[in-house]
């Protein structure tokens, strides 16, 4: 006695490439796909679009960066490092880069830092400034932050300490990307 | 398949009944939290509003507060505001209604902490403030404090925080 092979239906191509030869497989592929992307923006890279003027010439404008939330899990920010500096959350972050460590003394003079009484050299600033502030030393939980934009006048830049608790990792990209051209203002 | 149809049936209405108790009987973090959103809806003003509506807004954003709410206003680059009661604030709230011709306000990012007698709390947030034709992102961190009061939470302080401690121009 000889027993019947089921035919299988083959599926058809729409299906085929909309969910897949398996549907189950797809699902938990989607559910896995899902799964690493959360996992990798809460505790690895986040992505950020970076808005105003307070990092020109070194990041334009409404371009897009990412920030690397594991790259303090083994070491503290060091001077020059772009870091997101988080508000109450992270849908809000500063972008600025440090230039004063734990317990050094940062002050302007003439546009000029100086760390510890010695110029600091900054490449990254490529318009003038004639900033002039006091003194200020660094608490020990702190980091003193600056944009790379000293061409407008010091009050309307946001710059100055942060406790180390707000800064959530370091932007990765040394240039924004799909950034608009040219200066915002 | 039967079997799996009831699973997921009875997983849908055990949410259904969590969402349900949440909604009637929400936390004091929730109420806190969806006083804030109401709050932010109240002080945001569209181009299409009429000056009653937005006069009903203001009212109705000035009965959050209590009737000697203080608020202090430390913005980058503008003057510092202080209020002391409700009736100022009604009035600045009035101000900026009959002076703009559009804002939307959010409050993002809202952290609240309830103190241990549960009837005074703490709400971190990050307000944002989007005008039309700005392209700057305006934005600041608060701590807004409140207190129950005949069951209800009124805000009775606002403060600027500093995420970044700035500090002042010196002369050379």
């Amino acid at each position: 006695m000889e027993a019947a092979t089921p035919q299988l239906k083959k599926p058809s191509l729409l299906r085929a490439v909309v969910i897949g030869r398996r549907p189950k497989l797809t699902l938990v592929r989607i559910v896995l796909l899902v799964a690493l992307i959360f996992l990798t923006r809460q505790f690895a890279i986040l992505p950020i679009r970076s808005v105003g003027p307070s990092m020109l010439p070194t990041y334009q404008d409404n371009g897009v960066n990412f920030v690397n939330r594991l790259a303090y899990f083994t070491r503290e920010p060091q001077r020059g490092d772009v870091v997101a500096i988080r508000t109450s959350g992270i849908s809000i972050m500063y972008m600025k880069r440090v230039i004063g460590l734990p317990g050094e003394t940062v002050e302007f003079k003439q546009g000029r830092v100086f760390i510890n009484g010695v110029p600091l050299s900054e490449p990254y600033v490529k318009y003038s400034s004639d900033w002039t502030l006091a003194p200020v030393k660094v608490d020990p939980d702190k980091y003193f932050v600056v944009g790379d934009n000293r061409s407008m006048p010091s009050i309307y830049h946001y710059f100055g300490e942060t406790e180390r608790q707000r800064i959530i990792g370091r932007v990765m990209l040394c240039k924004n990307i799909f950034a608009s051209s040219g200066l915002s203002r | 398949m039967q079997k799996y149809i009831r699973l997921v049936g009875a997983v849908a209405l055990i949410g259904l009944g969590v969402w349900l108790w949440s909604v009637l009987f929400p936390s004091p973090e929730k109420a806190i939290r969806s006083l804030l959103h109401t709050l932010a809806r109240n002080v945001s003003f569209s181009m299409q509003e009429s000056v009653i509506s937005r006069g009903f807004k203001v009212e109705k954003a000035a009965g959050f507060f209590t009737a000697s709410a203080e608020i202090s206003l430390d913005l980058r680059g503008v003057e510092r505001f202080e209020f002391a009661s409700r009736e100022e604030i009604s009035q600045a709230l009035m101000a900026v209604a009959n002076n703009t011709s559009a804002v939307k306000v959010e409050f993002l990012d809202i952290n609240v902490s309830l103190d241990p007698d549960g009837q005074t709390a703490k709400a971190n947030l990050t307000g944002k403030w989007t005008v039309p034709g700005d392209r700057d992102l305006n934005a600041q961190e608060f701590n807004f404090f409140l207190r129950k009061e005949s069951g209800t939470w009124l805000i009775y302080r606002i403060e600027t925080v500093k995420t970044l401690s700035q500090i002042a121009p010196h002369a050379a």
